[in-house]
This record gives structure tokens, C-alpha cells and sequence, in this order.
């Protein structure tokens, strides 16, 4: 029994390979993007599952302010640990732990590792993380100890033994001895550091202060529900350590471990995700095998007047019902069964391309884990029930004196749930079209709107003390350079200025601070990044030296700082811009000075945020250095500025990055937004112009007989396809109908989180219609016109 | 074997009521050959297919091997149809898809035969009709004739009482139509019972009786 439906399953579909190819097509692009999607997901929510004392570990956060807002974020001091150890009994272990960069050599390699993890020696203890080789209880106690990730070790060492070597770490070349070898960082950790160096290295390692907040502390509590009368027990503990502190408050709450990667507003050392997004996904996936199972649906709905006779002759010579359905539904489990092994291999190909859109490094090996295995068989079984179940009920209901004898009529139920289903395809697919021309269209705006700064030709270089201690000499051997015009030394360059502050004007109290975000920077920092100064002047050379010279024995208020503010900072001090300079203003208190000059307003933060108050200020430190190129042979300039730099910083490999890139990677988000649904739009457009394909040959072949007589009393081929499209359009403007007012309203939503966003414009969705009905015109038409050029005296002889 | 009594079958045409067949009372034994002739429209498939239960009559009552058809349920009427009633048809109606030797065994996966007899029975059946040759063969390339004598076979395969065959010879050439007619009669004196619908006087008279219809009534002249 199994062998014949199986036989004239294979047959059929081998008779009618374009049908099958396009419905493999179909399920194979559904599943496969299923799959990728699974793929993502069981990442996703695998994040730090593979610690075994998982439920009992917390992240402390902390919560603060000085009398006005609160403040809270994902660090703290590295107090925190020992006095939170000696005084709640809950807590067995801790580590804390900061990520840094650091430059690494070892005898003639010379990297800047971006990725060192300092952490304490009870690393080992709180998480599960396996040396390969070495000691979990020694390899991180005491200063200057170093475990490898095992491709770290290879970098380094090649085939020799790392154990017991020495490496060269940071400017000053301080040795640390390699204790231990461990397996990379798993991928889906959050953390993923590439080596760990022990805490006590830190010379923070024994502060006794709460306030020099830079590292994060993860607790391992005694039990997993330890953590809800821990909690109770910190505030009032931190407001005993606080009493002497006037109207400070601080307090820490405690995080899951787990809940961190989906949960938590604050990233951990590798970004978080966002559970919403998962959920969001999720719905995509299920979307897209809805709309492959839809496909299918149309296309076998319409295919089974061409099985009609086989079913009929099959009921005739003894077939039930029930035998009929299983038959049919057989015939869908083999071509999903196809579908699946081909996605598996489009998988396979796509992955690569799928790592580079969602930025991850998923393998193809997860595909064999249990759960995966599982979600893809219950996606085929869907698949299979869903989309096999109608037709083989269609079918199996059959009349075999009506099909046999050819009096077969068109069955008005069926046309009509195939048509609701092409109408939900196309909602879908004109949402995505609207969506997507929305998104590309906030893209185009982000890469050319007039930010207020310029960000072409500017090279980003790393700073650090020695070479801050030399910047005089480096300054004036990078100038030398033809072509190049400023260099200047910051804390940010211009396109993220993230330091958060407090100011007021002589007139305010000290407790009535206003935040804004203020920057580090020179006196050429202004022209290299192309500011334009309303009033007042420019930092004087004389003004940065002037605060250069300041220490910390320098007795408080004993300068004058000169400050840049921007329109915005002037109005939130109560000035207008051109009133401004010379006025009397703070720093966080600390500084008192005075503001030399106003800057017209510039996006300084991503542009979902508002243009907001802008300080910039002389200060000795700085952590990039711009340099800004005329343009004129830019890679020649950089490799003379490269040779320079050999000579100036030789401790430090030459780095550089173009201020534009890292102005686009704040866009990230949105511009792989953009991919994504650039690729969906067009995978959803594809099927549902599949299953329109369907449904249209479905209607021709019903068809067929009118066909024939009306071209008989002389309808011509432009008659018969407006008699067949002309159904199909209406099915078209309803999607619209529906699809559009909803685009409106969830894009409106997307663009609210933009503080400067481009209009939702007519246009939008006249193209999307265009489109739409090119589409359609083209689908149908083909097949309008193979029905309309057909011999009418065959199709009215088959009656 | 077959007892119909005062058979009606209607549609309603609008507010119409289309009568093809009206006040049918026949009666058909075991091992009979029963010819039924008629104009086009007088109602001969649709007896046809009253008999052989593809169709059911809005009026009327129907015993076959002295069972009251209409009484029966819905399994029960398509396990009597399904053991006793083979069917042929004018334009043969193969499946395209399978091979003569899997056309043949297909009724027989419909009765659950088991493979072993299966192989067996379509083995016999292939042997009785002179068509082992033919046996991988898709009816797309065999003849007409060849395509019928499949049919036949395969109405035949599960052993039904009563062979059914609406113009079995109407798409043959008279050669054909005459070697599909010799087989009827050798299997009706073999015990089948056969009822063949027909417009050829001379196909007919094959058989021992011949029922006219005209306008849906069993014409007595």
C-alpha cells in the first residue's frame, strides 16, 4: 500500500516538474529560513546555560545620586565584594571583573589585545570555564598572572608550550607569567574575553572606596533562593555604610545571572540582546511557515482538479475515503520530507551569509543537537498537517461519477479559502514592502544628514599615557606629514561624546546641577572636527598648557577653566548664545571657569537622542587622537603616518580607524534592520507570488470551458486576460487595504524612536501598490496568456 | 442479485424538477449478461451508476445480493461495493502515474491483500490476458484496445460478483470492441454477472438480455 501511494506520489510529482519545483522552492525557502531562525534562537536563550552554578549567580548593579536624578548602571567599586562577603552570610564566593585593552608582546610579536579580562581567583570557582591545562585554585592568585584561551596561546606561542612563559602586557611592559591554559570563551557566553589576567594585577584591586565604580561583581550565593533576603538586606546595610555622606544615596540590586543576556537593560561584557526582539523573531519565523505552508496550500488546491480523475478511478475500483486522504497526505510528507533535506543544505550554504547579518558565529553543527532536530521535525510535521491536510481533504471528497464523467464543477469553498489565503500573503508582503522602504528610507537620511561635524577624513588613533606624556613630539611629527591639516587629542571624537557631567552657573546652588554630557579636549579639536564657533574664541595653546600643568597638588579652585558649551548648554544656563561668553559657570563643582566660547549645536550622540547640553574642557587625559587629512591621497598619508608613528609610539602597533565607520556602526542596528527586511520583503514578495501563480492557474484551468467558449463568439487574448486578472487585482487592493494602515502604524512606532526622523510619505505606498500590481499583472498575465491562446475546440473537447 | 423497485432519480432544475429516471423495476440474476440500450438522455449511466452505488436514486428501493442498499451505512455499502462490483469504463480511466502491473494490483491494496498473494493473483490475471509482456508499461503506451483489456483486468482483479462497464468498447475500433466483447461473454459463462450500458445493437446482442430505456423509463415494447 505505502510502496504504490509512494510510487504514484514520486511519479506525479516527476510528471509535473515545474509544479514540484516551485512548491520544493517554496517550503525549501520557509524551512530554511525556519531553520536559520531556530538557529539564532536556541543561541540566543543558551546564553550561560553551560555555567553549572548557573542559578546562583547574581551580577550586582548599582543605583545612586548626589540629591538629584538616579542613576543606575551594570558596575561598581571593588569594595563592594569584601564588604558585601564579610557582612551577608549568603554569599560563598565572588569575583569581580573589568575588560580592557592592552598592549601584549612576547619576544618579537607585538598585538593590542582588545579583549583582557582581569578577574579574581575565585574566577574558577563562580563560573564554568575549564583550564585545559594548569591549576583552577593557583592560576589567578597573585599579581601578574595570565591564563590563554587556547587560540590565544597559539597566537603567541605557535606549537611551544605557553605554561610558565612570560608575556610583556601594557605600556609599561610589566611581565606576567601565563599559568594556565583554558578552551575559547564558549559563543554563547557573555563574556568572551581571549585572556584572563588576575584582579590583583589592578592597583584598584584594594580601594576602599564605593564611589570608584569601574568593575562588574558577580555574587555566588548558597542558594538559588538566597537572593530575594539578600536583597531585602542591602539597602539598609549600604544606608548605615552612607550615614555620614550627607544626601548621597546607594544602593545595589542583584540580577540573575541568567536574566542577563535577555533581560537586562545593561549589557554584560559582549552586548545583550533584548528578550522583545526574540519574541519578535520568533513570530517571523512561524510568519514565514505560514507563508510557505500557504504557498503549498494554493498551489496543490489548484493542482488537485489534475488528480481529480486519478482519485476518482482510485474510489471506483475500491479506494475510501480515508485511503484517498492518507494517499494525498503521504504526497506531502515526501515533498517535505525533500523540502527539509534541501533546506538543510541551504543552511548550510547560507550560513556564512546569515553570521554576517545577525552577527553571529552560529555552526552548522548545532543543527544536530536534540532540540534543533526537534523543532525542525515539528516544523515538518506542521508543514505536512497544515498545508497537506486541505488539499488531500479537497480531493478525497471527490465525486467519482462527477470527475469521471467530466461534469466537474468548481468547488466555490475552496476558491474562496485559497483566495483569503493569497490575500494574507500579500498583506504580508505589502507591510514588508511599506516597512522596508520606510527603513531604507531613515537609513539614506542617517548617512547624509548634516550632523553639524565633519566626520570624512578623519583618521581615529589610540592614546595612552606615554604617548600623552610625548603628544607635543607626536603632534609635530604628524603635522610634518604633507596633508596633514589638525591633530588633536580627545576623550571622544566628536561623533559619540558619552561623559556624563554636572554643571550650573554661579547664580545656582550646588545641589542644583544640571547633567550634560562635556569632553576632554585641545585646541585643535574644534577645526578637526569642522565646529563652527558662534561666539567667542577657540582654545588658545596657552589654555590647554595652562590645565596641563595642573596636579593634584594644585590647591581646588586654584584655575580658571576656559569652556566651550553649545547653544543648547548656553539656554539650559539661562543665557542666550551670544550673551554667554565670559559668564561664570561649573564643572561638576570642580571645576570652576568661565565660558570662552559657544559652538552651534551638533549631533554629538546617535541620532535617537535629541540634541542635549555640551561642554568641552582642557584636561590632561585623552583616549583617541584625531587627525584630519585634506583628502588628496589619504592611503599614501597613512602609511607615512604609520612609519611615523613607529618612531613616536614604537610601544604601540599602528591602528587606525575612519571616523565614517565608526559614525556608520553606531547604525548598526538599523542598517542590518534594513538587510533584514530587505531580505524577508523579498522572500515573502517571491512566495506569494508563487502561491498567486497557483491560484491563478487554478482559475484558468476552472476556467477553461468559458475560456473556450467565449473565445469561440470572439474574445480576443487582451479579453481573456482582463477576465483573468481582473479578480486578482481585486485581491491585491483589498491586501492593501488592510496592509497599509497597519505599516503606517508600526513604522510610525519605529521612527518615534528617532529624535530626528525622516516623514512617512505618500509616495511610500503608491510604489508599494505599483509594485504590488506589477506583480500581479506579470504573475497572472503569463498564465492569463497561455489560457487565452489555448485551441478552444481541446478545451471543449474534454467535456 | 439485483432487485430495484420503483427507482426514481431527479435534480432540481431552478424551480424544476428534471426526472432521468422514472419508476425503474428490474431484476437481475446471478450469472446473467444484461445489455442496457437506449437514445443519449435516456438515463443509462445514471442506471448504471445507481447500480454500481457511485449514485444514489432520490426515490425508490434497492436490494442487492438481498441486502436493502439505502438501509445500509455509509462503511457498510462501500464494503459491499468495494467486494462485489468491478467497473469499466469508455475511456478506461487508468492511472496515468502507475504501470500496467501496479494499475492492476492497485484494488488489491484497497482489499488488504498481503504482497506475497498480491504478486500471485496479478500474476494469474496478467497470464489470463495475454498482457505479461506489457506489464511495466504506462498506459500512455499502449493501444487503445491494450488500455482496455487492462481495465478489464483490473475490474476483474478482486473477484467482484458483478462486472459494471458504461460503453466499454464506445472508444475502440470494431476489432478491439469485437475481442472486448468475446472476453465478456467467456467470463460471463465462467458465473460473472455482467451488465454493460451501449449504443451498438450488435454489442448487445451479446448478451441475454437486453433492457431499452427511453427518457428514463424501461422501455416495454
Amino acid at each position: 500500500m505505502f510502496k504504490n501511494y509512494f510510487v504514484s506520489a514520486y511519479r506525479s510529482l516527476m510528471k509535473k516538474k515545474f509544479y514540484t519545483a516551485i512548491n520544493l522552492f517554496g517550503l525549501t525557502t520557509g524551512l530554511t529560513c525556519c531553520i536559520l531562525i531556530f538557529m539564532y534562537i536556541a543561541n540566543e536563550v543558551s546564553y550561560d546555560q553551560f555555567h553549572e552554578k548557573k542559578d546562583r549567580i547574581t551580577r550586582v548593579i548599582m543605583e545612586y545620586s548626589f540629591g538629584g536624578s538616579v542613576t543606575t548602571g551594570n558596575y561598581t567599586s571593588t569594595k563592594v565584594l569584601p564588604a558585601f562577603k564579610r557582612q551577608f552570610p549568603e554569599i560563598e564566593e565572588g569575583v569581580r571583573m573589568t575588560e580592557t585593552e592592552r598592549i601584549i608582546s612576547y619576544e618579537d610579536k607585538l598585538f593590542t589585545e582588545k579583549k583582557v579580562m582581569f578577574a579574581d581567583s575565585t574566577f574558577f570557582q563562580v563560573f564554568t570555564m575549564p583550564l585545559v591545562q594548569g591549576n583552577t585554585q593557583t592560576a589567578l592568585s597573585g599579581a601578574n598572572k595570565v591564563v590563554l584561551t587556547r587560540s590565544t596561546a597559539t597566537k603567541y606561542f605557535g606549537q611551544s608550550a605557553p605554561v610558565g612563559k612570560l608575556l610583556l602586557m601594557g605600556t609599561s611592559k610589566i611581565p606576567c607569567e601565563v599559568t594556565g591554559i583554558m578552551n575559547d570563551c564558549p559563543v554563547n557566553s557573555q563574556m568572551r574575553f581571549d585572556m584572563l589576567v588576575s584582579f590583583s594585577s589592578l592597583q584598584a584591586n584594594q580601594e576602599q572606596t564605593y564611589w570608584n565604580a569601574n568593575y562588574t561583581t558577580y555574587l555566588l550565593l548558597r542558594k538559588p533562593t538566597d537572593i530575594k533576603p539578600l536583597q531585602a538586606k542591602i539597602p539598609g546595610f549600604m544606608k548605615a555604610e552612607m550615614k555620614d555622606q550627607g544626601n548621597v544615596y546607594l544602593t545595589y540590586f542583584l540580577e540573575p545571572l541568567l536574566d542577563i543576556h535577555l533581560r537586562s537593560p545593561y549589557d554584560s561584557f559582549e552586548p545583550n540582546n533584548n528578550i522583545l526582539y526574540i519574541y519578535i523573531i520568533t513570530g517571523v519565523a512561524f510568519l514565514m511557515l505560514l507563508i510557505a505552508c500557504f504557498t503549498y496550500i494554493n498551489l496543490n488546491t489548484a493542482r488537485s482538479l489534475e488528480r481529480a480523475r486519478e482519485v476518482g478511478i482510485r474510489k471506483t475500483i475500491g479506494a475510501a475515503m480515508k485511503q484517498i486522504f492518507w494517499q494525498f497526505m503521504g504526497e506531502s510528507a515526501l515533498i517535505t520530507f525533500l523540502a527539509v533535506l534541501l533546506s538543510l543544505a541551504a543552511v548550510w550554504l547560507l550560513l556564512p551569509f546569515f553570521n554576517t547579518l545577525s552577527g553571529k558565529t552560529l555552526q552548522v553543527n548545532m543543527l544536530f543537537t536534540p532540540v534543533l532536530l526537534g523543532a525542525i521535525a515539528v516544523c515538518a510535521l506542521v508543514i505536512v498537517l497544515l498545508s497537506g491536510s486541505y488539499p488531500a481533504l479537497v480531493v478525497s471528497r471527490f465525486q467519482p461519477i462527477k470527475v469521471l464523467k467530466g461534469s466537474f464543477s468548481k468547488s466555490a469553498s475552496g476558491a474562496r479559502l485559497t483566495k483569503s489565503l493569497t490575500v494574507f500573503q500579500f498583506v504580508i508582503s505589502f507591510f514588508l514592502l511599506v516597512s522596508t522602504f520606510v527603513v531604507q528610507k531613515q537609513i539614506h537620511y542617517i548617512r547624509n544628514k548634516k550632523m553639524g561635524f565633519n566626520r570624512e577624513q578623519v583618521l581615529m588613533l589610540p592614546s595612552d599615557r606615554k604617548i600623552l606624556a610625548a603628544f607635543a613630539t607626536v603632534k609635530t611629527e604628524l603635522k610634518r606629514i604633507p596633508g596633514v591639516q589638525y591633530v588633536s587629542r580627545a576623550q571622544n571624537a566628536p561623533h559619540n561624546i558619552v561623559g556624563g557631567y554636572n554643571m550650573r552657573n554661579a547664580a545656582m546652588a550646588s545641589n542644583a546641577q544640571l547633567n550634560v554630557k562635556a569632553n576632554p579636549v585641545d585646541e585643535e579639536y574644534v577645526p578637526a572636527s569642522g565646529l563652527e564657533v558662534l561666539y567667542g574664541s577657540n582654545f588658545s595653546e596657552q589654555d590647554i598648557n595652562t590645565v596641563q600643568a595642573y596636579d593634584e597638588h594644585t590647591p581646588e579652585n586654584a584655575i580658571n577653566y576656559p569652556f566651550i558649551i553649545n547653544e543648547t548648554a548656553a539656554k539650559a544656563l539661562g543665557w542666550s548664545p551670544s550673551e554667554a561668553v565670559g559668564k561664570k559657570m561649573f564643572l561638576d563643582d570642580s571645576r570652576p571657569g568661565y565660558v570662552k566660547a559657544v559652538i552651534r549645536d551638533f549631533n554629538f550622540e546617535s541620532i535617537h537622542h535629541a540634541i542635549g547640553p555640551l561642554v568641552l574642557f582642557p584636561a590632561q587625559w585623552s583616549s583617541v587622537i584625531l587627525v584630519k587629512l585634506d583628502g588628496k591621497d589619504v592611503q599614501g598619508q597613512i602609511r607615512q603616518i604609520g612609519s611615523t608613528w613607529k618612531q613616536v609610539a614604537p610601544h604601540r602597533p599602528f591602528e587606525y580607524k575612519f571616523l565614517d565607520d565608526e559614525f556608520n556602526k553606531m547604525y548598526n542596528a538599523e542598517l542590518r534592520l534594513g538587510e533584514v527586511f530587505n531580505l524577508f520583503t523579498g522572500i515573502s514578495i517571491l512566495l506569494a507570488c508563487i502561491g498567486l501563480l497557483g491560484l491563478c492557474s487554478y482559475a484558468a484551468q476552472q476556467r477553461v470551458k468559458e475560456i473556450g467558449i467565449r473565445k469561440i463568439m470572439g474574445a480576443g487574448v487582451g479579453d481573456i486576460v482582463r477576465l483573468l486578472s481582473r479578480d486578482f487585482f481585486r485581491l491585491a487592493s483589498i491586501s492593501m487595504l488592510i496592509a497599509f494602515p497597519v505599516a503606517y502604524w508600526v513604522v510610525y512606532r519605529w521612527l518615534e524612536a528617532f529624535a530626528y526622523r525622516v516623514s512617512i510619505s505618500w509616495w511610500i505606498f503608491a510604489i508599494s501598490a505599483l509594485i504590488g500590481f506589477f506583480l500581479v499583472f506579470i504573475t497572472t498575465g503569463l498564465l492569463a496568456v497561455r489560457a487565452a491562446t489555448a485551441n478552444p475546440v481541446k478545451s471543449l473537447r474534454t467535456e | 442479485m439485483i432487485h430495484l423497485e420503483k427507482i426514481y432519480k431527479w435534480v432540481n432544475n431552478g424551480s424544476n424538477r428534471v426526472f432521468l429516471l422514472k419508476d425503474i423495476n428490474l431484476d437481475i440474476q446471478q450469472g446473467e449478461f444484461v445489455s442496457i440500450m437506449g437514445p443519449s438522455g435516456s438515463g443509462k449511466s445514471t442506471l448504471l451508476n445507481i447500480l454500481g452505488m457511485l449514485d444514489e436514486a432520490s426515490e425508490g428501493n434497492y436490494q442487492f445480493l438481498e441486502q436493502d442498499v439505502y438501509q445500509l451505512k455509509e462503511k457498510q455499502r462501500s464494503q459491499l461495493f468495494k467486494e462485489n462490483i468491478g467497473f469499466v469504463f469508455q475511456a478506461y480511466h487508468l492511472i496515468d502515474e502507475l504501470t500496467v502491473y501496479e494499475n492492476i494490483e492497485t484494488p488489491l491494496l484497497y482489499h488488504n491483500v498481503k504482497q506475497s498473494d498480491r504478486q500471485a493473483i496479478v500474476a494469474d490475471i496478467l497470464d489470463q490476458f495475454n498482457i505479461v509482456g506489457k506489464k511495466d508499461l504506462f498506459p500512455a503506451q499502449l493501444s487503445g484496445g491494450q488500455q482496455q483489456l487492462v481495465g478489464v483486468a483490473r475490474a476483474l482483479v478482486a473477484k467482484p460478483k458483478l462486472l459494471l462497464a458504461d460503453e466499454p468498447t464506445g472508444n475502440l475500433n470494431s476489432k478491439q470492441g469485437e475481442q472486448i466483447m468475446e472476453l465478456f461473454l467467456e467470463l460471463n459463462k465462467q458465473g460473472m454477472t455482467i451488465i454493460q450500458v451501449t449504443h451498438s445493437e450488435k454489442n448487445a446482442a451479446y448478451g441475454h438480455r437486453i433492457v431499452e430505456l427511453l427518457d428514463g423509463r424501461i422501455d416495454k415494447k
